[in-house]
């Protein structure tokens, strides 16, 4: 199908993107990357009449990152400045691979982080280590603001809890806390210019005594939506790290996991699979953090 | 002989490859005509169904329509490649009375604009009574089971019987029996170029077509027929080819449905399909059944191979006949078989056809063959290189009554690549994860067998030279991306002694360039259009051969020589001219007739199957993740015998896209298939490997002379996408005891595989 007719509206403030889109509530799209949308819409699955671009919104591509604050992404900020942000790197780096090896060169470039959250695909590569890393997101519309946890956000695929006439401003992720280590890790087909077929980020951090103080883990295209896997992370809680309990909190985490057959995979190798990453992510999250650095 | 080297076995750009890579070359679905209308195709939505009633009135209807038609307003002539078998021709282009596959062409429509024919389509009533749909050969040969064709009970469409030798006291002298069943699935040729057809009407209702072919000779005859034309009605142009692999070598509907509305609109018509659509209704490469029994002795020499395959042919014959006719020539080459049979069976399935793909039969058969070869390789306790080398064929072997092998590097390289591979070594050495392993091919240089039933010569060239020292060459060979347009160039340089820059090129237009050329399929474009080339050229020179021996006043006993854009006596290369003085003498003596020569090339005394056999061996390095049983390969080693390579750029540019076509085959595509309709048609789901999946290589060309081809050279950019997948599969098993007897070799077989997923 060839593109249909719509006009595209780039509004230079956040009042008057709000502001265009309570008056085109009827037939409205928020334009970020496009990377989703644009073949949605060429593909006839989506009909619009209005596009309301964030690209000329100040200040919409920040990535800033402040030691109390943490971490702030702006909805404009697009994937492949995220994975390079020297900051994101150092403190983010389960975020920065994610952003880095997902999709081709040409949508990083296009593509932002709001808009593959936004998007809501269960298999959302940057959503699992932002899980990981408790991530929250800065709703706004005209009325105000709300902050909600991305843990809360996604509610099936392609849903989550922004309200129509919501934009999703930023994302805010906290400060990792001394002694953790983070990692991300997905399986695909090919090397690269893939989709993840299994995506697992993990968070562990390590009290003074060595035992664990924070663990998270988050699982991508695996479920209906991006998870936590809360039973994995209560059990690696509160004790000693040790290769049996990686390997009882990596077999915990499967239990999370609902996958489903599809095109790119059978639910049994995405489950076996979710089990190997898990094993994986963590090992790799426990030596950065044993390592000290943050 | 090879009397230029600056030019042939030369590694040289092409001429156009500027233009392709910078976006400036223009491809069918860039051409506009004035007043062009767009059509579109309304295709079934059912795999298998009677039609009870069509209904395109509100189509007709919608404002912008030009034209709708249905089976029933054609003239309903069936086609097919196989003219020789009138009976084989099982295609309409657009369906009557019934629909075979879920994407058979029901309706078409021109419109002004692509919307408004696709939504036109939208509005067409079909009434369909819905009939069993069969998915498999198994199920497709059943007792019991639905008829596709009517004029196929049983749902074989052909048999396809090869035997020589006494093939019971070879099982019976031998020391070791295999016998095994393997199966291989349907791949896409995923050319970047979607297909693209323009029509227009042309004087005294003629029409032309520019088309993204790889046959327009064919695509002109069976137009022509389908619309009840006289053959030199029908005026087909190929532009600008942007790949075929096979899947662009039969008159498609579409190109049917733009003529046929174009004669009936007076207006140019316009078919561009997308990669959904490709990757849903196109032509594939055969699945298939494989059972295969090979006896050996216990020193390791072949006795006998049984050969039985089906063919999954989808919906229709398309190219299937010559796939099976191949695929049972493929698994009698390489190795000496004292003892053979082939049985080969095309079966008809409610899928989209599979047709002519890369190899042709080969990959397939190859698959097998070269995998059985490994695995009688461990339980005889020989290293398979070893193995091959005993039962390698050589030059000067026949096949009875099919082949004479004229020219046959296999030996060499096995030898060459177990050296260059550090096979040895490497095969001794058993870490776990890594593993190594060789496959093996041989491959025709173009058929023999005449098909398509053409009264003319299978290849044909015109070469005109002028004074200015320049030539045009003019040929309906088919360049659809892999150079042949260069090949040839320099085929006609080396022999005139000009430069390549002198040379015009007009190609694959049937109303200008010289009848008849069968097109690109089949390696067969550089040895039978070469030889064409060859020809004419030689005729040419004897126009200019006796103005030296005026002009200079030579003994008999001299030679003339063609070098570097002069023409001389071979002794006394002072007593010479230009080229183009030499044309100007000779123009002049013919009181002013062109010279113009016409040269062909028929194959002839070649057997069946083709008038040359390339051969190479492959060894492929893999590390297996054993806990999620990705595989990376991490180098590939080829010796190959082209014969002599006449563009050495091209011949490492047919190797490459070959290793890249044979890793997706061997690791991730596959079409994802749920009765009858295929689930995954982007390239985010059918899964092509990128350049960052290509692992380095290493190639050497074995140095061998073809005697029939031109400058001895022969096939090189089909037969080298055979080897990987069953090299790759020996590797997977050399590192993880993982036997792969079903393509794809995904993740989740090899950990099936090594006991770690259920």
């Amino acid at each position: 199908m060839a593109m249909p007719h719509f006009t595209l509206h780039q509004p230079s403030s956040l009042e008057e993107a709000l502001d265009l889109m309570s008056r085109h509530r009827a037939s409205m799209k928020v334009l970020a990357g496009g990377t989703d949308l644009v073949p949605k819409m060429r593909a006839g699955a989506i009909q619009v009449e209005h596009l309301i671009s964030l690209n000329r919104l100040p200040g919409m591509n920040r990535i800033s990152y402040l030691d109390d604050d943490g971490l702030v992404i702006g909805c404009g900020a697009r994937l492949s400045e995220v994975g390079a942000n020297a900051e994101v790197r150092r403190y983010y780096p389960a975020l920065a691979h994610a952003c880095s090896v997902m999709a081709t060169t040409q949508i990083r470039n296009m593509g932002t982080v709001a808009g593959n959250l936004v998007n809501a695909a269960p298999s959302a590569d940057t959503a699992a280590p932002l899980l990981a890393y408790k991530a929250s997101v800065v709703l706004v519309e005209r009325g105000g603001r709300r902050q909600v946890p991305l843990e809360k956000f996604f509610e099936g695929p392609g849903k989550c809890a922004i309200e129509h006439l919501e934009l999703l401003e930023a994302i805010r992720v906290p400060v990792p806390l001394d002694r953790s280590g983070s990692c991300y890790e997905r399986l695909s087909a090919r090397s690269q210019v893939d989709i993840a077929g299994v995506g697992v980020a993990g968070f562990l951090a390590l009290d003074m005594e060595g035992k664990i103080l924070a663990a998270r883990l988050a699982l991508a295209a695996v479920a209906p939506t991006p998870v936590r896997c809360a039973e994995c992370e209560a059990l690696l809680t509160g004790h000693e790290p040790s290769p049996d309990l990686i390997a009882r909190a990596a077999a915990a985490a499967v239990r999370s996991a609902r996958p489903i057959d599809d095109v790119r995979a059978t639910a049994g190798y995405r489950r076996a699979m979710v089990h190997v990453l898990a094993k994986r992510v963590l090992e790799t999250c426990l030596s950065q953090a044993q390592g000290g650095a943050r | 002989m090879n009397n230029n080297p600056a030019i042939i076995g030369a590694s040289l750009p092409r001429l156009d490859a500027r233009d392709k890579v910078t976006g400036r070359s223009i491809y069918v679905d860039d051409m506009m005509l004035p007043g062009m209308l767009y059509g579109a195709l309304l295709r079934s939505p059912l795999p298998h169904a009677r039609i009870k009633r069509i209904d395109v009135s509100k189509a007709r209807a919608l404002k912008g329509v030009k034209d709708v038609i249905v089976g029933a307003d054609t003239p309903q002539i069936r086609y097919g490649n196989w003219r020789l078998v009138p009976q084989s021709q099982d295609e309409l282009p657009l369906a009557v009375d019934k629909v075979r596959f879920l994407g058979d062409e029901v309706a078409a429509v021109a419109a002004l604009d692509k919307e408004t024919a696709e939504r036109a389509c939208q509005l067409i009533e079909v009434e369909y009574e819905e009939l069993p749909g069969l998915f498999t050969v198994e199920d497709a040969t059943a007792e019991g089971a639905a008829i596709i064709h009517d004029d196929s009970p049983g749902n074989v469409s052909l048999n396809r019987k090869i035997t020589y030798g006494d093939l019971e006291a070879g099982f019976k002298r031998a020391d070791y029996v295999r016998d095994d069943v393997f199966t291989v699935h349907a791949v896409s040729h995923a050319y970047m170029e979607p297909c693209s057809s323009i029509a227009a009407p042309d004087e005294g209702g003629r029409v032309t077509l520019w088309t993204s072919t790889q046959v327009p000779y064919i695509v002109q005859c069976l137009l022509a027929a389908t619309l009840g034309l006289p053959e030199n009605h029908v005026r087909v142009i190929k532009p600008n080819v942007g790949g075929g692999f096979g899947g662009k070598m039969e008159l498609r509907p579409w190109e049917f449905c733009a003529a046929f509305m174009a004669l009936r609109t007076g207006r140019p018509v316009k078919f561009t399909l997308n990669r959904e659509q490709e990757l849903a209704f196109g032509r594939r490469r055969h699945a298939m059944t494989i059972h295969s029994k090979v006896g050996f002795t216990k020193d390791g020499k072949i006795t006998a191979k049984d050969f039985n395959v089906l063919l999954d042919g989808g919906a229709y014959n398309s190219m299937g006949p010559t796939a099976t006719f191949l695929c049972g020539n493929f698994g009698a080459m390489l190795y000496r078989y004292p003892a053979y049979r082939y049985l080969g069976r095309h079966v008809y399935t409610n899928k989209p056809p599979a047709g002519a793909m890369r190899g042709f039969g080969a990959p397939q058969a190859l698959f097998a063959a070269e995998s059985q070869m490994n695995m009688a390789a461990a339980e005889l306790g020989i290293d398979p290189i070893e193995l091959r080398i005993i039962n390698a064929m050589e030059t000067g072997d026949e096949i009875p009554e099919v082949a004479t092998i004229s020219s046959c590097g296999f030996k060499e390289s096995l030898v060459k690549v177990r050296e260059m591979s550090g096979w040895d070594a490497k095969r001794k050495e058993k870490s776990p994860g890594r593993g190594i392993g060789v496959g093996c091919y041989s491959f025709i240089s173009g058929g023999v067998f005449n098909w398509f039933n053409t009264k003319y010569n299978f290849a044909t060239a015109e070469v005109r030279v002028f004074e200015d020292g320049t030539a045009h060459l003019l040929t309906m060979a088919t360049d659809i991306g892999q150079g042949s347009d260069h090949t040839l160039r320099q085929i006609l340089a080396a022999e005139l002694g000009i430069g390549i820059e002198k040379i015009r090129l007009t190609a694959a237009d049937t109303a200008v360039t010289p009848k008849a050329d069968l097109g690109t399929w089949g390696s067969r474009v550089t040895l039978m259009s070469g030889n064409a080339v060859i020809d004419a050229a030689r005729k040419i020179k004897e126009m200019l051969i006796p103005v030296i021996f005026s002009q200079f006043d030579l003994n008999q006993i001299h030679d003339v020589a063609f070098e570097g854009d002069r023409v001389f006596a071979k002794a006394r290369p002072d007593k010479g001219l230009t080229f183009g003085e030499c044309v100007y003498k000779a123009l002049r003596g013919r009181r002013g007739e062109p010279l113009t020569a016409f040269g062909a090339y028929t194959p002839r005394n070649r057997g069946l199957v083709s008038p040359a056999f390339s051969f190479g061996a492959q060894v492929a390095e893999v590390e297996v993740d054993q806990e999620t049983g990705l595989i990376k390969v991490q180098k590939m080693y080829t010796a190959h015998d082209c014969g002599v390579p006449i563009n050495k750029m091209g011949v490492e540019g047919q190797l490459e896209g070959s290793i890249h076509m044979g890793l997706g085959y061997a690791l991730m595509e596959d079409f994802v298939m749920k009765d009858g309709r295929t689930l995954n048609t982007n390239f985010l789901d059918y899964k092509i490997p990128t350049a960052q999946d290509m692992p380095p290589g290493e190639s050497v060309e074995i140095d061998t002379y073809e005697p029939e081809g031109p400058f001895g050279a022969k096939e090189a950019g089909e037969g080298l996408v055979s080897p990987t997948a069953p090299a790759i599969a020996e590797a997977v098993h050399h590192a993880t005891g993982y036997r792969c007897m079903d393509l794809p070799i995904t993740p989740p077989k090899v950990l099936k595989g090594i006991g770690k997923l259920k």
